[in-house]
């Protein structure tokens, strides 16, 4: 197991390298026009090339990324040029991911919570009314686009209990829509595959002997369909917990949550190239952790996956 | 970390707990807005960002201020005077400013040399200023910017006590005044910036305020809080007590529905829904225009045309070089139907038939624009069909065997603005129609959306090209730059025919003829002269001017400092919430009145 692990991050040390490369490469072929904002109306061009000098833009490319990694090795992703002038990088991304933490950590649990018993229910009582309205609510959640019922929770519900349609991190109400909101589809989710692996176990031969020989229905469905229908589950759920850090863009930008969700999008817009070469290696991070954590969780729910030499879970 | 313990509590509390929506804020005057465009410093001496500018006039004062009819007022300093040829400024300061801190600490009395630590600190190419462009009028500011002086004493700007400044211009700028409305002028206290180094304005309290605000709460891409400053020198002027800016993203979208559920007290109203509003009847009276702003709109035709071979830069560079082709275009342009895309109510409002707008600047109460040689343009419509269809039949007589019909015409426009697409596809069809197919072929391109100026306009790929400008101080001289011979607009110096013995054209004599007069009513009518020439031969179509349509809004837009150029124009102080929304009616009403109060204010500020 622990070789295993160290193989993989090794791996994944050549992996970030290659994408930090290329993203940073990519990122100095955008127009210049971008670093200098309105000023690029104002400024002569002898002022123009000064500005632009001064941000270490006319160095060469293995200059500059020469110093990018050299700071990286002293923990120092560089600081803010268009976003946030001069403010370090993980401050800026630090103040944003509790935001994000808390919401997604909190929708991934209530999602659990909800999603995963009523999964189990569903597959208990298979083309019964609960079955019908869970499959209902889950072809809603997949068929209808989430910006849709995002808005209309936001306008409606707001307006109906008479709430703030903003987010207000010192009132606990204002917390509360946000959070359904996040949790609606993961819930679907949770529910659909759990049913669907509940189903497909519940018909295997080992549980059709188990109920001929009379073991309890309780038994059988805690200590043997359940543990194995988890086992496909518990290999994403380490990287959806790791990505609630990036936020939800579109939840985020309703309620005005200050997190992680769209920061990317505005620091490539911004041509904030310190910014995107940060977030592109905290989220590439998170991805390689969280499949190998994926790994580590199969192995540890599912006693016939073994991680050792040469072998892995794909 | 106390606030993430409090964050955490704050979530577990909502799951637990049955809450109320009561809020607990004290009844303080509170003016609440929504917006989706962040600051990204608050170093108001980097900065060129209009929004910046919005928040460091608030917190921090200059020299000078404006006052309502955009009189020049007395700022941080109490009286001034020039020499003869504008080229040196004496400024006494106010014995009674003081800088504070964050928390409202008092930290220093403000001196004449903040003004120049707040200077030498724009023109030290290190610091990356992007005001560095209006701050090089001082003598020498120039080189020492580009490294080619390192002393900045002989830089033109000194302390000569501690309440005077005196600054030394590289030219004679009868206009400087205006300039220092400008944050690039404004004053820094040296030992604080030096103590907070490149941490300078990241953060509230690594800020100075002397102004009429303070930062309470700055929490990029969450919220901004501004509080009455105690300790302002004229805090009596300042009416409302708090300021509070929420961000969202998507603040466009909901800010309307925000201010009807009495969330925010302003909101832009998108032109997609303002019939809604204006069929509603309880809407209608909260909804009126906005003030025009005195970004200038305009079409320029190209004299240095560098587009691809398939739209024939050749044939346009003989075409827009005959006066009578480039008279049908000017004639033929219908600005109304352009401006109905973006203003289906009052588009005449937004119109401007000349390149310096109306109220910018004046003459003992005479507006710029009616001085005698732009006055008959003033008064008349650009568009005329008639004039349009002779002066086609002109041109094709003239061009006939010397260039090919129909002409092509390579209009781009920033495929990031759906407005301006629309604009373009309009005057297309309308140009198209009027002056016929067999005359004109309008080709309408999408451009990039980022980098459109340096991917499209700055090289030159257009034949026809919307295109626009805003002031940086008062004088009609900032309008005449885009049409300068280091411009990057159209190039009108490379129009054939108007090259005078000096070697300059017509155009560049009439500006450096205006530039080098002193005397206010001789230079501003050689600048109307010029512009009158600019537009009479038709370089550029003028079109319209900037403005954000409609907004619904609990402030009076006639209470605030008038000020085309800088920063005055976005301070607070003088300006108080009403109880309820002005409607376009009222509106109306108290332009026109202010419009007659300014006149006068105008005339007697200069007796």
């Amino acid at each position: 197991m622990l070789w295993y692990i160290g193989k993989r991050l090794l791996q994944s040390v050549f992996t970030l390298f290659i994408i930090i490369t290329i993203v940073f490469s990519l990122l100095r072929l955008m127009p210049e026009e971008g670093y200098l904002g309105a000023a690029a109306e104002k400024m002569s061009p002898a002022q123009q090339e000064v500005y632009l000098t001064n941000l270490g833009l006319r160095d060469p490319l293995p200059v500059q990324l020469g110093d990018f990694y050299a700071n990286l090795l002293h923990g120092d992703l560089g600081k803010s040029v268009t976003y946030r002038t001069d403010v370090p990088v993980v401050v800026i991304i630090a103040d944003k991911i509790i935001y994000s933490l808390l919401f997604g950590l909190g929708a991934v649990a209530l999602s659990l919570i909800i999603g995963v018993p009523l999964g189990i229910l569903m597959a208990q009582m298979k083309g019964r009314w609960l079955d019908r309205l869970g499959t209902g609510y889950i072809v809603f959640v997949v068929a209808v686009p989430a910006a849709v019922y995002y808005l209309v929770i936001q306008m409606y519900v707001t307006e109906i209990f008479r709430l703030p349609m903003l987010f207000d991190e010192y009132q606990p109400i204002t917390w509360i829509l946000p959070l359904l909101s996040m949790a609606l589809a993961p819930t679907a989710s949770y529910a659909m595959w759990m049913r669907r692996y509940m189903v497909d176990e519940l018909n295997k031969d080992y549980i059709k002997l188990a109920r001929a020989k009379g073991v309890k229905e309780r038994t059988l469905m805690f200590s043997h369909v359940l543990r194995n229908a988890f086992i496909p589950m518990a290999q994403y759920l380490p990287a959806t917990i790791l990505f609630t850090i990036t936020g939800s863009i579109y939840i985020e930008s309703l309620y005005s949550i200050p997190g992680m969700g769209g920061l990317l999008v505005d620091a490539i817009q911004r041509q904030d190239n310190t910014i995107v070469q940060g977030l592109v290696l905290v989220f590439s991070s998170l991805g390689i952790i969280g499949l190998i954590l994926g790994d580590i969780a199969m192995a540890l729910v599912d006693p016939r996956i073994k991680l050792g030499k040469g072998e892995s879970v794909r | 970390m106390k606030k993430y313990w409090f964050l955490l509590v704050c979530l577990i509390a909502l799951l637990c707990t049955a809450c109320s929506n009561d809020s607990s804020d004290e009844k303080k005057s509170e003016y609440r807005v929504v917006y989706s465009g962040e600051i990204k410093t608050l170093n108001y001496l980097k900065t060129s960002e209009t929004n910046e500018f919005a928040v460091a006039a608030n917190l921090v004062d200059g020299l000078i201020e404006y006052d309502k009819y955009g009189v020049v007022q007395p700022g941080l300093a109490k009286e001034w005077s020039s020499n003869e040829d504008a080229t040196v400024w004496t400024f006494k300061l106010r014995d009674d400013v003081k800088w504070v801190t964050h928390d409202g600490k008092e930290y220093a009395d403000l001196v004449a040399q903040d003004f120049v630590d707040g200077l030498n600190y724009v023109l030290d190419a290190k610091n990356e200023s992007s005001t560095v462009w209006s701050a090089t009028v001082v003598k020498n500011g120039e080189a020492f910017y580009n490294g080619d002086i390192t002393d900045f004493s002989k830089v033109g700007i000194k302390a000569t006590d501690k309440h005077t400044v005196e600054y030394t211009l590289e030219a004679p700028t009868p206009y400087f005044l205006s300039m220092l409305n400008y944050v690039c002028f404004f004053p820094v206290n040296g030992e604080f910036l030096a103590e907070k180094g490149g941490k300078f304005g990241t953060t509230r309290e690594d800020f100075l305020y002397n102004g009429a605000y303070i930062l309470d709460k700055f929490e990029p891409q969450n919220e901004r809080v501004l509080v009455k400053n105690d300790t302002y020198w004229d805090k009596d002027n300042v009416l409302i007590d708090r300021i509070r800016y929420k961000y969202n993203k998507e603040a466009a979208t909901v800010a309307p529905e925000l201010f009807l559920r009495g969330e925010v007290d302003s909101a832009s109203i998108p032109t997609s829904i303002i019939d809604e509003w204006f069929n509603d009847d309880k809407k209608k009276s909260q909804v009126r225009q906005t003030q025009n702003n005195f970004y200038t709109y305009f079409y320029a035709l190209n004299f240095d045309p560098q587009f691809d071979a398939e739209y024939e830069p050749d044939n346009w560079k003989i075409v827009v070089n005959n006066r009578d082709f480039r008279k049908s275009l000017y004639h033929a342009l219908d600005r109304v139907s352009a401006m109905l895309t973006v203003e289906p109510y009052n588009p005449q409002d937004m119109l401007s038939n000349t390149v310096t707008p109306r109220n910018f600047v004046d003459v003992a109460g005479v507006d710029y624009t009616l001085l005698a040689p732009l006055e008959p343009i003033t008064s008349s419509d650009s568009f005329n069909k008639d004039l349009a269809l002779e002066f086609k039949e002109k041109a094709k007589a003239a061009l006939d065997g010397k260039a090919t019909f129909p002409v092509k015409v390579l209009m781009p426009y920033n495929s990031g603005s759906p407005d301006w697409a629309n604009r373009t596809q309009v005057l297309e069809q309308q140009i198209e129609k009027l002056l016929g197919a067999d005359y004109v072929d309008i080709i309408v391109e999408a451009g990039p959306s980022t980098g459109f100026l340096s991917e499209v306009r700055r090289p030159g790929k257009f034949a026809l090209l919307e295109a626009n400008w805003g002031p940086d101080y008062a004088d009609p001289s900032t309008y005449t730059e885009p049409f300068s011979v280091d411009g990057t607009y159209n190039k009108p110096e490379l129009a054939e025919g108007y090259k005078e013995a000096n070697g300059k054209t017509t155009y560049q004599n009439l500006i450096d003829e205006a530039k080098a007069t002193i005397d206010t009513a001789e230079r501003y009518d050689l600048f109307a002269k010029a512009e009158s020439f600019l537009i009479e031969e038709a370089f550029v179509i003028p079109y319209a001017v900037g403005g954000s349509g409609y907004v619904a809004s609990k402030l009076n837009p006639f209470e605030a400092q008038y000020s085309p150029f800088g920063v005055t124009s976005e301070k607070f102080k003088g300006q108080k919430i009403l109880d309820k929304p002005m409607s376009n009616d009222e509106f109306k009403e108290a332009l026109a009145k202010w419009e007659q109060e300014r006149a006068e204010a105008l005339v007697n500020a200069t007796k």
